[in-house]
């Protein structure tokens, strides 16, 4: 036992030239000359329990929301709604113009062939038996 | 007149000016911290490594230190966790059990440039590390490092009367081995 006392407190190990010089040089390097990192860390770490109210309260609204849209029955049967706006967008546009001037020219025609004089008129009132005085 | 606790006078620095107060911590304490590492994890490039890891965590947390335990103990836990993490991930990938994780270590140790110990420094350290991992810690901080059992207490998160036992355990191991090899 006295060998193991001799040796006590005694350092067997051995660490290169200038080794604790160089060290310190790049852990400061990589912590306090690069402070950011800890910053980084530490708004984060302040930011953690608003953050987790935040999200808490947007799952809570959407599961909301969600429970509130399927349960209510909103969304069956619904008829969807269309505004002037859409309407005007995607019906009016869909007219071709020269259809429109092709009919509304029949139309002319049509009426000028039905055109009567007065006597035609009366005519076809005697024949009815329609009293004149029934329309005045 | 007392004299001031230089200590006292780091907290308060960390406090007021961390950028200067962490690297006054970083050059008062790393040589300090390196032999404690190179004592538990042998090898001069896992203590270096464990060194950096040591202060880069410190640096990470230092928000969290309290003033009631020293910078140093403070500093002294996180190495111990970090070099137990290196022998961890040495163990899972260099090695398929503790006893090839011992023989490489004493291989590592007997060829080692970083090892300039004599015939009877070899033979200690060899019965060193046939120790299991925490009573070699343990011996390490009480034998060479001179620690009162309640600052091992404080470090380790155990109680005195455990480490007592422990330190024990391992100088009646090692006694035996220096004996009988």
């Amino acid at each position: 036992m006295e060998e193991f006392k001799n040796i006590s407190g005694k350092n067997p190990f051995k660490v290169p030239d200038n080794y604790f010089e160089e060290v310190n040089r790049k852990i400061i390097s990589v912590t306090v000359d690069n402070g950011s990192e800890r910053n980084k860390v530490s708004i984060s770490r302040k930011l953690r329990p608003y953050l987790a109210v935040a999200a808490a309260l947007a799952l809570f609204a959407l599961l909301s929301y969600s429970g509130f849209y399927f349960l209510s029955g909103k969304n069956i049967d619904k008829v969807p709604e269309i505004t002037l706006y859409y309407f005007s967008e995607n019906y009016l546009n869909d007219i071709d113009i020269l259809t429109l001037e092709e009919n509304a020219g029949s139309i002319e025609n049509d009426m000028a062939r039905m055109s009567l004089n007065s006597n035609e008129i009366l005519d076809y009132f005697a024949l009815e038996n329609i009293d004149i005085n029934d329309i005045y | 007149m007392t004299a001031r606790d230089p200590e006292n006078d780091i907290t308060e620095l960390l406090r007021t000016d961390i950028n200067k107060g962490f690297r006054i911590v970083v050059e008062r304490y790393s040589s300090k911290l390196y032999w404690h590492i190179r004592r538990i994890v042998i090898l001069h490039e896992d203590a270096n490594d464990a060194l950096q890891n040591t202060f880069m965590s410190a640096w990470r947390n230092i928000e969290n230190f309290r003033s009631e335990s020293s910078i140093y103990t403070w500093l002294y836990a996180i190495a111990v966790n970090e070099s137990l993490a290196i022998i961890n991930k040495r163990n899972k990938y260099a090695a398929t059990s503790l006893d090839d994780l011992e023989s490489y270590f004493t291989n590592s140790l007997e060829g080692s440039t970083w090892f300039d110990g004599d015939e009877a420094q070899l033979i200690l350290q060899n019965a060193i590390l046939k120790l299991p991992e925490k009573q070699r810690i343990v011996f390490n901080m009480k034998y060479f490092d001179d620690m009162t059992y309640e600052e091992m207490s404080k470090i380790l998160n155990t109680s005195v009367g455990a480490l007592k036992a422990s330190y024990h355990h391992a100088v009646k191991k090692i006694e035996y081995s220096l004996l009988y090899g």
